[in-house]
């Protein structure tokens, strides 16, 4: 015991200490502030920013209702033909013309849209839309409907998510910052099980090249030189997380603290164009995307999520990097560990694409049932079903199964590992790499 | 205080050890002799615990060989190395502490070795920093550390230069006075003569072998003798006494390589030649243990 304490310290303390684990585990938080940071400023930016101005030439006989300006695009409609237009387009300070040409309305052809600078795709939508509408407007009104008819028939649409707890009690949710929380645990899970499970592989290569396999198996059991190594990478990995999670907090809060002052610097201006502003910067961090996470969270039990994050993080990661601690331990260099990489790596992948996509569409499905009850997969899936709410049953049956793979796949892998570890030459095919599994000590 | 007793061990198709039994006085240099692939990693990893027997059984100091003699044996591998980004002076602790020495006694340890090998300022340097030779020292250091009572080397000598080789084999020998006992795993001969008191040669996974290397050398004297001299003699006058394996003559000196009939001895065979040649030298031709491993071997073939 005391043996496998002394290779944890010195797995641990051999990568914490590298320059590289302490500028990642610096960095990434920085990084992960700077985009919170730019989503804040866009959503800002997006609801104060450029208004287009947007010449409209209506050579159209038919057409007589006319497009509404809204908060983005301003609509003049201009007596001048397209040629004079377009000549003029420069000097003035129009944004684009729309040209509506003499079209039937069963067969609107020929609008266009003209710039010095392209269209984008948001306001060439945002133009079909208003025109598609113009148009039915227009037809009903020739059918004979009146407009207060047609007022009637408008209506604005948004719907509240909400969620009935355990209690029957009804619980404020947002589907969207669920699934930003289900994508992130998703993809982090995936990073650190990958990540620390090759970094295993490596450290199992590296003992086994550098020779030095021999001299410590003679000292401390296959078993528990190979668990060392997965317990203290294990921690290294919790660290980072853990430095993580305190660092991005720390730091984002910060962002969003300097974002707040410059919104209050606003206000006090007397300027009123920029009060309207700082109005808007008001509603992007209160209702904007940023808010929605940041309320979610306060609805979701964040310490069960991070708390299942950790345990998942652990349990999938004890299930994957004894496996790759027994590919490491057959082969004699990195370049030859593809081909046994890939069966290892398929369900990890599988489970990773499948839960960013079918279980975030479908959080109750049988396939997101499935992938995150079997171990290969629920690491990943199980995270990212839990902002969405996972049946007490269902979770324990998850952990108890992830459990009993990982004690499998040690119990496994330390059979091929203590074999492979003094193999040298010949890469060993899967079928022998079986055999290894039955031989006696 | 070692006795190996009909160890097997087999490797799916192959037989890496058949039936082996060797035993190991305490306080000696045993030499275990035997060409490559023959079976001498395989018995060596078997006392060291890194495998297990398929039958047969390892005793140490009168017990059967346990998880607990780990401590008490120190091994260096043929196939060696460290970790190449860890630093020496800690690299060689953990070593020693995975023995079970306490951190303050392996710092001890270390540094007197350290001093005594003229290593003291290898303590911060990276492995990957030092040359062939120098982590040779350090893994020799890491080996004999615990102080252990059995000391396997494999290959001790291979990449070490001369003067470290010879570093080398005194703190072996003064290791040896103090009480250790050694294992000597090599297919370098002339140093089993230096050092070894007992030989044991493996080939083909069985043991053909075994004894002191006096006792060794005196089987395979047999009465061939090396006579050089100056004058002309013919040697048919005298075949009742030895029988010519050799004869060379260069510039007017002749040697004879000579086997001595059965009861005769070397004073017959001078007496024989005196009255007609200038006799330079006269010596017995005994076998070198390369010679006695490269006939066991060819004969086994």
């Amino acid at each position: 015991m005391n043996k496998i304490l002394l290779i944890i310290q010195r797995e641990y303390l051999s990568r914490v200490k590298k320059k590289s684990f302490i500028i990642m585990t610096l960095l990434t938080p920085l990084i992960v502030a700077g985009f919170y940071g730019l989503i804040i400023y866009f959503s800002i930016q997006g609801l104060s920013g450029s208004v287009n101005k947007i010449a409209v030439v209506n050579e159209n006989k038919t057409l007589t209702e006319r497009l509404s300006s809204t908060k983005n695009n301003t609509y003049v409609y201009v007596d001048q033909s397209l040629v004079q237009m377009k000549a003029s387009l420069k000097g003035s300070d129009f944004d684009y013309i729309l040209y509506l040409p003499d079209f039937k309305l069963d067969n609107p052809q020929g609008i266009q849209i003209l710039g010095t600078k392209q269209a984008g795709l948001t306001l060439n939508n945002k133009l079909s839309d208003g025109i598609e509408d113009l148009i039915r407007i227009q037809k009903l009104k020739e059918s004979g409907l009146a407009q207060k008819d047609l007022d009637k028939l408008k209506s604005s649409v948004s719907i509240d998510t909400k969620k009935i707890g355990e209690s029957g009690k009804e619980e404020d949710s947002s589907a969207g910052a669920s699934t930003i929380i289900a994508y992130v645990a998703g993809i982090l899970m995936f990073m650190f099980i990958m990540l620390y499970g090759i970094q295993v592989m490596r450290g199992v290569i590296e003992e086994k090249t550098s020779r030095i396999i021999e001299v410590m198996i003679s000292s401390v059991k296959p078993f528990q030189l190979m668990m060392g190594k997965i317990v203290g990478i294990a921690l290294v990995g919790l660290t980072q997380f853990i430095l993580w999670i305190i660092l991005t907090t720390a730091i984002s809060t910060g962002v969003v603290k300097v974002f707040l002052s410059e919104k209050d610097k606003k206000e006090v201006s007397a300027n009123a164009q920029v009060k309207d502003n700082s109005k808007k910067i008001r509603e992007a961090v209160d209702n904007g995307p940023v808010a929605n996470v940041q309320k979610a969270l306060a609805n979701l039990d964040v310490t069960k999520i991070v708390s299942m994050f950790v345990f998942y993080f652990i349990g999938g990661y004890l299930f994957y990097s004894a496996l790759y601690a027994a590919i490491g331990s057959a082969v004699d260099s990195e370049t030859e560990t593809q081909q046994f990489m890939f069966p290892v790596m398929m369900p990890l992948l599988l489970g990773y694409s499948l839960s960013l996509s079918v279980v975030t569409n479908d959080p109750y499905g049988s396939m997101a049932f499935w992938l995150s009850i079997i171990p290969f997969t629920s690491p990943i899936a199980m995270m990212v079903r839990l902002p969405y709410g996972v049946p007490e049953w269902q979770l324990a049956l998850s952990i108890a199964l992830l459990i009993l793979g990982f004690v499998g796949t040690v119990w496994m892998a330390s059979r091929i590992y203590r074999v492979g570890i003094l193999m040298y030459g010949k890469k060993p095919s899967l079928k022998e790499m079986i055999k290894w599994f039955t031989y006696k000590n | 205080m070692l006795i190996i007793k009909n160890i097997v061990k087999q490797y799916a198709a192959h037989r890496a050890l058949d039936d082996v039994s060797l035993e190991i006085e305490k306080g000696k240099i045993f030499g275990l002799l035997g060409p490559n692939g023959a079976g001498k990693t395989s018995l060596i990893r078997i006392i060291t615990q890194i495998t297990a027997p398929d039958s047969g059984e390892v005793i140490f100091n009168g017990e059967r060989l346990n998880a607990n003699h780990i401590a008490q044996i120190g091994y260096l591998p043929e196939e060696r190395g460290l970790y190449k980004k860890m630093e020496i002076g800690e690299q060689v602790l953990y070593l020693a502490r995975l023995k079970g020495l306490s951190t303050a006694e392996a710092t001890k340890r270390v540094k007197y070795w350290f001093e005594k090998l003229e290593m003291g300022s290898w303590w911060n340097k990276k492995v990957e920093d030092l040359s062939k030779g120098m982590q040779q020292k350090v893994q020799f250091v890491a080996t004999i550390l615990h102080n252990p009572e059995l000391i396997i080397l494999d290959e001790p000598f291979s990449g070490f230069d001369p003067v470290n080789a010879d570093i080398i084999k005194n703190e072996i020998l003064e290791l040896n006075k103090q009480g250790s006992t050694f294992i000597f795993s090599t297919h370098r001969m002339e140093s089993v003569e230096e050092l070894c008191d007992n030989i044991a040669l493996i080939h083909r996974s069985k043991k053909i072998l075994d004894g002191t290397v006096e006792g060794i050398k005196e089987q395979y004297r047999n009465n061939t003798y090396r006579v050089e001299y100056e004058g002309q003699y013919d040697t048919s006058l005298a075949s009742d006494i030895f029988e010519v394996l050799q004869q060379q003559e260069v510039k007017g000196k002749t040697t004879l390589k000579v086997q001595l009939r059965p009861d005769k001895n070397a004073n017959q065979l001078l007496a024989a030649l005196l009255p007609s040649v200038a006799i330079h030298r006269l010596d017995e031709v005994i076998p070198t243990m390369n010679d006695i491993f490269i006939d066991q071997v060819k004969q086994k073939n």
